[in-house]
């Protein structure tokens, strides 16, 4: 496949999994207010606004907890290292076409790297120190270009709006089913033949948040190709984030630096589980990705 | 007579989205001229940010290569020549001229422990090494926007309007192969 068709794929494969996370959300909604025996239009009319209230919440605090989070700190121009990255930086947001984003240094001899902010021109690109000593030019160019596609894409926007959904869906969903614990026993025999269903819109309600979450996951993952891929049109250089993504994987740390709520940003999970190919995972396996670098 | 008033609103909305899509269109091809002006905009800054550099690099080597005059003199003569091109292609010739020759200026300081060992001019080199990286993929960056306008007034719909806008397939710029690969000699 060409670089192009790559991109393509991978851009309408997140199109139709967020239309799908949507089309949950508001099957969620109905779901609860058939189970409540509330009118579709006025389950909406109280769900949608918890749904768009938490979404914005989780939206406006995300990049100052995304830093807080991994401790990062303003890169150095008086270093040497830290000048070179900036410089990278640089270079790879003029490939893109982009203001130059912020550069953060994460102090820790893991390698890794993340993107954070919400609009391209507030955008934050941060390395650990381990990256910046281990990896070589080319090797750091790949990572980088890979952080700036996410930029470019805006899958920071898109893994925030997600997790506010996933995170939406579970709040409905345990609301729902603690107030019809309460309630319970005196609904059934009102209702009577609509029993089944209602039985049935509580397994959904029950499941839902699991769904959610699996969604969210094959979004990341599906992301992390895409980046991997434009990425590589930025630098026109496969090999080279090929190259430090085996570094990363024969260096994985057997105790891992900064929260569980980064690693989903970073370009590769700090976790061993980077290495196994399963549903729950932030990102697809290392060697696929390799593997898929390597035949572009 | 209701199903007149249907039909007549559905005339309209499709007179409405046919209106919203051209201007969009329009839109868009224009965004995407802008663009490449933009991208030569940032090229032009690197360019002459890289010859205002060479002045502080040709004083900091001037005690320690005076034997090497024939290597100082075609770094000038190649900035002198960025200064005076008058089109993109003028311009991204001279700078693969000074390309070439601070490839062997850097080349020939290597024999000089004492310069290398200079902070400034190994500064001088970290920078003069990242604006050629900036020129190269502003390059790509143009190079990818002049791609994606041609592409939008040469296939249906844009060939149909592209013309009576006055639009015209624009240049790339043409670099030889071998430059791409200039800037891992500095380390």
């Amino acid at each position: 496949m060409l670089l192009e068709d790559h991109i393509r794929k991978n851009k309408i494969d997140t199109v139709l999994i967020c239309m799908f996370m949507v089309a949950l959300l508001f099957s969620v909604i109905f779901a609860i207010g058939f189970a409540f025996g509330l009118p579709p239009i006025f389950a909406m009319a109280i769900g949608l606004p918890i749904a768009l209230a938490y979404i914005a919440i989780t939206y406006s605090f995300s990049v100052s907890s995304v830093i807080a989070a991994a401790g990062a700190r303003p890169a150095n121009p008086q270093n040497r290292e830290e000048k070179l990255l900036i410089y990278k930086v640089e270079e790879m947001s003029l490939a893109a076409g982009l203001p130059a984003p912020k550069v953060y240094v994460q102090d820790s001899r893991d390698i890794n790297a993340f993107a954070t902010g919400r609009k391209p021109d507030e955008a934050i690109i941060c390395a650990t120190t381990g990256a910046i000593q281990q990896l070589n030019n080319e090797e750091l160019e790949g990572v980088i270009g890979h952080e700036m596609s996410h930029i470019k894409n805006r899958d920071i926007l898109v893994a925030t709006v997600t997790v506010a959904v996933v995170g939406t869906i579970a709040l409905l969903a345990e609301i729902a089913l603690r107030s019809l614990f309460w309630s319970g026993g005196s609904r059934g025999d009102k209702k009577g033949g609509g029993g089944i269903i209602i039985i049935v819109a509580i397994i959904f309600i029950v499941l839902a948040p699991i769904f959610s979450r699996l969604t969210y996951l094959a979004i990341s993952r599906r992301r992390e190709y895409l980046a991997d891929a434009d990425g590589a049109y930025l630098t026109r250089n496969p090999e080279g984030l090929a190259s430090a993504l085996e570094k990363i994987k024969n260096d994985l740390p057997d105790d891992p630096k900064g929260s569980k709520t980064v690693a989903p940003l970073y370009i590769a999970n700090p976790y061993k589980r980077a290495l196994r190919n399963s549903i729950w995972s932030t990102h697809p396996p290392l060697d696929e990705r390799i593997r898929r670098l390597r035949s572009m | 007579m209701d199903l007149i008033w249907w039909i007549l609103i559905i005339i309209a909305l499709v007179f409405v989205g046919i209106l919203l899509w051209f201007f969009s269109f329009y839109n868009r091809i224009v965004r995407s001229e802008n663009r490449i002006d933009n991208a030569w905009g940032q090229i032009d800054v690197q360019l002459k940010r890289r010859a205002d550099l060479i002045p502080n690099l040709m004083e900091t080597v001037k005690g320690y290569m005076n034997h090497e005059r024939g290597t100082l003199e075609a770094v000038t003569k190649a900035r002198a020549s960025i200064m005076s091109a008058k089109t993109p292609q003028e311009s991204m010739d001279a700078n693969n001229m000074l390309t070439g020759a601070l490839k062997t200026l850097f080349a020939v300081a290597e024999s000089y422990p004492d310069l290398k060992a200079s902070q400034n001019f190994l500064s001088l080199q970290d920078e003069l090494t990242h604006t050629e990286e900036k020129i190269a993929y502003s390059r790509q960056h143009f190079n990818d926007s002049v791609l994606v306008f041609n592409n939008t007034i040469e296939t249906f719909p844009g060939v149909v309007f592209a013309k009576r806008m006055g639009k015209k397939e624009r240049q790339m710029l043409q670099i030889p192969e071998a430059s791409r690969e200039v800037p891992k000699v500095a380390f």
